[in-house]
């Protein structure tokens, strides 16, 4: 093996990795601050649709990246409303927003692009370094911005209270809502940034596949931690890669090669389970003036 | 409940009421959204009848495409009870059709033994994709939201394997796409148009009215009456309101769930015979896709019963029809009828969890 080829799987790695990553990070912002975000991936459908929509109509990647960014922050703020102020079972909601996020881009693409499953192409990509779409490298500082935002500043301090004992953080006067909101929102705008490092080019019905799945398996395996859970998001981005880079060398039928992602985050969760705490008040709703 | 304390008879509706506001509410949108793309209300409501209540014939469509729905929104809902999140239906329904492919396939037997066969084969297929994320939740407490849905991915790649390579049908050279052999004769499920005709009721040669509706009809009366009218129903419900509860009154929470679970699969695996022995008499990994998740609004729409998945995956059939009906006749694209599906569930679950709590609140008042 040559040097260009591990530089090469090296990046093609990160690259692959980031996506999960970036909903990762956004998945610990949430659930930190006490709400389970099943909608991860929901909310990259939604954002991977307008991101391309968003450049091909403002004829500018960048834009299409700030509307993507904003379309998850918008999913990210139904969730909120739904699980935070209506205090509808985060699961429930979670899984509604995925069911409204599939037939909302088919109805969405279809009127902006005439046709259900996929839409126009876009030419207009982000610069690529080193042979990848360049973005995924933001993913190492925005992962040390997030680990800095959650353990080393006030804003931190208060999500993770509301998340771990909201009772308590009220009394403190801490606005438990608000934090919540902040936290889901938060993750809706990494959901989006994640979704600008999928591809860009053009919109595929179901070309999410699971990875805002994956991207939850990752923050337990990543014991809600910001650096744990981009980890976890490599190992699994990575052994993508082995998979995307040796598919053609080595005889094993394709499918079963397909399969290797989801089966090795089915071992780590199942070898991970009662070690891994959540946040105490992960998924629990938070009611003013009772109790 | 023999004795009804005043005003409960009120509260009762008004916990049940979330469905039909959330469905007002997303037809105002549908209307909304009619007006949006410069189309005529009045064309619009016009189109959806004409495609779904017209004549007995359109009537009897909606009723064909609720067949699967009804199953899924079944077995979405018995896990639900129980207090498991089912979202493996998709998965579950792709390998119990599987299996009962096979037995339909590979198996030489009267029609008389082979039809149950098959839907036995289809229920173990399904039960048994729900084993591992069963026992995953039960055993190692792992949230079953995420091992069904990496379940689902394994499931299609694995079908997908099966179909291309050691049970595929296709020779050499054929450029259809990958499916299996065809099945047998005898175990094709046949259409009961006939029998609704010789009954007065005029359903047309295209529609499949099939077997399947048979098995959904049983299979929705031994899930009612299991839940209603059985111990083992009891403690389903029981576990489904309270978990530690249950523990606490010395029900085996592990056990009934890990049953629900399963059941559910089993009821999954059903969800695929209309499609695989009614219409197209193969089986193919590009079977309709989704039902599983349909089967998630279904349910919560039904509010998890058995009757009230009946109304709930008829009111799916009818949109499935009204979208083709839009899609025909207006400038409306039949993809509006998916995000309306998306739209009520999230309506339905906040105005459900409002009325909820105002119950509570009123009931709280009243006892003072």
């Amino acid at each position: 093996m040559d040097l260009s080829f591990v530089t090469f799987f090296l990046v093609k790695g990160l690259e692959i990795s980031s996506p999960i990553a970036f909903a990762a990070l956004g998945g610990v912002f949430s659930e930190r601050g006490g709400v389970v975000n099943i909608a991860l991936e929901g909310i990259m459908t939604v954002t991977a649709l307008t991101l391309v929509w968003g450049a091909i109509t403002f004829q500018s990647i960048w834009i299409g990246l700030l509307v993507s960014v904003i379309t998850g922050m918008l999913m990210g703020f139904i969730h909120a409303l739904v699980t935070v102020t209506f205090k509808v079972d985060h699961v429930v909601s979670g899984v509604a927003i995925n069911i409204f996020a599939i037939g909302l881009t088919r109805f969405l693409c279809q009127s902006w692009f005439g046709q259900e499953t996929q839409s126009a192409i876009n030419s207009r990509l982000f610069p690529s370094w080193l042979g990848i779409n360049s973005l995924a490298f933001w993913l190492i500082p925005v992962t040390i911005l997030a680990w800095f935002a959650i353990n080393r500043t006030v804003f931190g301090l208060r999500l993770r209270s509301v998340g771990e004992n909201p009772e308590a953080a009220d009394t403190l006067g801490v606005n438990v809502y608000l934090m919540r909101y902040a936290g889901v929102i938060i993750s809706g705008a990494l959901c989006g940034l994640g979704t600008a490092t999928l591809f860009a080019d053009k919109w595929i019905s179901g070309m999410v596949a699971g990875r805002g799945f994956i991207a939850l398996a990752a923050v337990i395996f990543g014991r809600w931690n910001p650096i744990g859970a981009v980890l976890a998001s490599l190992l699994f981005g990575y052994a993508d890669t082995v998979r995307i880079v040796f598919e053609t060398r080595i005889p094993i039928p394709v499918q079963f090669v397909q399969m290797f992602p989801y089966v090795l985050a089915l071992v780590v969760l199942a070898g991970l389970a009662g070690k891994a705490r959540a946040p105490a008040a992960d998924g629990r709703a938070f009611e003013k003036g009772e109790g | 409940m023999a004795q009804r304390r005043p005003g409960s008879v009120r509260y009762a509706i008004f916990e049940r009421a979330a469905p039909f506001i959330g469905f007002i509410a997303s037809a105002i949108v549908l209307v909304g959204i009619v007006i949006v793309l410069g189309e005529n209300p009045a064309n619009a409501l016009s189109a959806i009848y004409k495609f779904t209540l017209q004549t007995s014939a359109k009537l009897a469509a909606v009723l064909s495409v609720s067949i699967p729905f009804y199953l899924s929104g079944l077995a979405v809902a018995l896990a639900f009870k129980a207090g498991v999140f089912n979202i493996g239906v998709e998965g579950q329904y792709f390998v119990g059709g599987f299996t009962a492919a096979l037995v339909g396939i590979y198996l030489h037997v009267p029609p008389a033994i082979h039809i149950p066969l098959v839907v036995l084969a289809a229920m173990l297929g399904g039960a048994l994709w729900a084993f591992v994320p069963a026992i995953l939740k039960v055993k190692r407490g792992i949230h079953e939201v995420i091992t069904t849905i990496l379940f689902n991915n394994i499931a299609i790649a694995l079908v997908t394997y099966f179909v291309n390579n050691p049970f595929t049908g296709l020779q050499k050279g054929q450029s259809l796409e990958p499916q299996t052999r065809k099945i047998l004769p005898t175990a094709i499920f046949e259409k009961l148009n006939g029998l609704f005709r010789s009954l007065g009721w005029n359903v047309p040669d295209y529609v499949y009215l099939d077997y399947s509706l048979v098995v959904a009809i049983i299979f929705g009366a031994v899930i009612w009456f299991l839940l209603a009218r059985t111990r083992y129903g009891f403690e389903i419900r029981a576990i489904g309101t309270s978990i530690d509860v249950s523990r606490y009154a010395g029900i085996r929470v592990d056990r009934v769930q890990i049953g629900a679970f399963l059941a559910s699969g089993a009821l999954a695996g059903l969800i695929g015979l209309q499609e695989i022995f009614a219409i197209r008499g193969f089986y193919t990994y590009s079977l309709a896709s989704g039902l599983g998740f349909d089967g998630i609004a279904i349910s919560l729409i039904g509010r998890n019963s058995p009757v009230g998945v009946i109304f709930s995956a008829g009111l799916f059939g009818f949109l499935r029809q009204a979208g083709y009906g839009l899609q025909l006749f207006t400038r409306v694209p039949n993809s509006v009828t998916y995000a309306i599906e998306g739209l009520m569930i999230l309506f339905i679950v906040v105005i459900n969890e409002i009325l909820v709590r105002a119950v509570r609140g009123m009931r709280k008042k009243e006892a003072g």
